[in-house]
């Protein structure tokens, strides 16, 4: 697996430069805020509520993982920052702006990559910039810029079947960044890799991220690759889905799969652990007694 | 052994033929109606040197060719909207399940009374015939488009035009392809029942005519070049399928 290369110096470096001052000084400024938000289900059974008053908000430039079991609708709550999804009641802002449907200033990665498998990588990647009507010039060298950024210079042509999971997953997040999105989100995006695999993209994505302006909220399972991305980590528990704990991850930066072994990382997941578990538990007695 | 494989497979049909000839010439059956593959080549022979056997051929392609790519236009087009469009669905899709399932060929008579003899009885029959296969893939095909790259295409600001054009049209053509694939050989199989129907050229009325003149090597000669006809489009729409949706 190929290590990201230093991002060259062009147009597209200078959009995606570092947060501005102001952020840069500790003044926050919220760029999402889910207020209240409840998704309700209608399935055979009937209704199922998924998500249950889910409050919270992220700053602008943080890098969030929302973390939980299968099913705790963490997956729903972010289908429904990203647009594709619409409240039951509550709401959700992006940007100050309701979200209503996706839009160009919210990028998401899924869990498949879900690259069009008739374009190639460059094609693939300057689709969404074509779709908001550059030329296709300056589509071109948007897609040609990120290629390089995500080190799959030799596979510009390529097409997607012709690829590992970890370069599609590479080319999806190129994608997604390709519209300069204000806010990325990331569904589980290395869940379908193998272990190997994960931790190179988890290592590229922390280098990345140095790099790019974006917001980020990451879902995923896995309290280790949350802790070891995030700012911040929130937990979710299942049945109705509700946040248990915000928490934040003040370790140093830039970090890198290495720092499991640190003391302060060690601890801080102990407590998540003590308290996943204690939740686990009482969860387990309840669907048990009912 | 697959060398074995290939030399059997490669001398199937001169056994097949040898064992014609030595049958029709054994004098166990009538030879007038069940003439050697020497006397079918021979009329086939004579049917090209007369020049009829151009006529003919052309005048069958036209109608596939015509029949086919009317009904395969057709045939998409309303696929995609009734697989994209609830609303279109709604109002065309019931009737199209009525009248699929009614065997083409039963439009014969009806085609006569209101095209006659016509040429464009015939490529209605065909058309006929290709539309309702080709609609049913279209409209799967649309309903079957990765969700996934939907959503992904959403994410990225696809307008809805695009979204139809690219993602969705090219989602579907997979199953496009394999409508079509099938269509091919319906409109083989209307095509005998138009030109059956009445006609004034074709393969299959110089098969019809051979027959009443008793010419049986003519009607065998027919067979085979309409089997050769039907298997070369097969063959050649495969391999433009494969490039298609080489993706795949």
């Amino acid at each position: 697996m190929m290590q990201i290369k230093r991002r060259p110096e062009t147009a597209l470096a200078l959009a995606h430069s570092l947060p501005p001052a102001a952020a840069a000084a500790g003044e926050a400024e919220t760029i999402i805020r889910v207020s209240d938000l409840s998704i309700v289900f209608d399935t055979a059974q009937g209704q199922v509520i998924a998500v249950d008053r889910v409050t919270f908000s992220v700053n602008r430039g943080e890098f969030v993982c929302i973390v939980g079991p299968s099913g705790c609708g963490k997956s729903t709550v972010l289908n429904t920052i990203a647009g594709l999804e619409v409240p039951y009641s509550g709401e959700v802002t992006v940007n100050g702006r309701l979200m209503q449907r996706p839009r160009p200033d919210v990028g998401m990665v899924f869990q498949q990559p879900h690259l069009f498998p008739w374009k190639s990588v460059r094609r693939n990647i300057a689709h969404g910039p074509r779709m908001l009507g550059k030329s296709r010039g300056e589509a071109r060298a948007i897609a040609d810029g990120l290629i390089e950024m995500i080190g799959l210079g030799r596979f510009a042509d390529a097409y997607p079947h012709t690829l590992s999971g970890g370069m599609q997953q590479r080319v999806a997040i190129a994608r997604a960044l390709a519209n300069q999105p204000r806010v990325l989100l990331m569904d589980e995006p290395f869940g379908a890799l193998d272990a190997q695999t994960r931790s190179v993209m988890q290592d590229n994505l922390l280098e990345l991220r140095e790099r790019i302006d974006a917001t980020v909220v990451f879902v995923t399972h896995d309290l280790d690759e949350a802790i070891l991305l995030a700012d911040r980590v929130l937990i979710m528990s299942a049945g109705p889905g509700r946040v248990l704990r915000d928490l934040g991850v003040n370790l140093p930066r830039p970090r890198s799969n290495a720092i499991m072994l640190d003391p302060a990382y060690i601890a801080l997941k102990k407590d998540c652990l003590d308290l996943i578990r204690t939740e686990g538990r009482r969860a387990f007695d309840q669907s048990s007694a009912g | 052994m697959r060398r074995l494989n290939i030399l059997i497979g490669a001398l199937s049909i001169p056994l097949f033929l040898a064992a014609w000839e030595a049958i029709a010439r054994s004098g166990i059956v009538n030879m007038v109606l069940f003439p050697p593959p020497s006397i079918v080549a021979v009329a086939v022979l004579e049917w090209v040197r007369s020049g009829q056997f151009f006529s003919d051929f052309g005048a069958s392609l036209y109608r596939v060719v015509t029949g086919f790519t009317l009904g395969a236009i057709a045939g998409v087009t309303l696929g995609v909207l009734t697989g994209q469009f609830p609303l279109v669905s709604s109002l065309l899709s019931p009737l199209f399940h009525i009248l699929r399932p009614i065997p083409p060929i039963a439009f014969v008579p009806i085609v006569i009374l209101w095209f006659g003899l016509s040429e464009a009885g015939k490529l209605f029959l065909v058309f006929w015939g290709v539309f309702f296969t080709v609609w049913l893939s279209a409209h799967i095909g649309v309903q079957k488009v990765d969700r996934g790259l939907i959503r992904a295409a959403l994410m990225l600001g696809t307008p809805r035009r695009q979204m139809l054009q690219e993602i969705v049209l090219l989602g579907a053509l997979p199953y496009i392809v394999v409508g079509l694939r099938t269509a091919v050989s319906i409109s083989f199989y209307t095509l005998v029942a138009a030109e059956l129907a009445g006609a004034f050229s074709g393969i299959v009325y110089r098969i019809e005519i051979a027959q009443q003149n008793l010419q049986t090597g003519q009607v065998m000669g027919g067979l085979a070049a309409l089997g050769l006809m039907s298997f070369v489009a097969d063959r050649m729409f495969a391999t433009v399928a494969e490039r298609t949706v080489w993706w795949r």
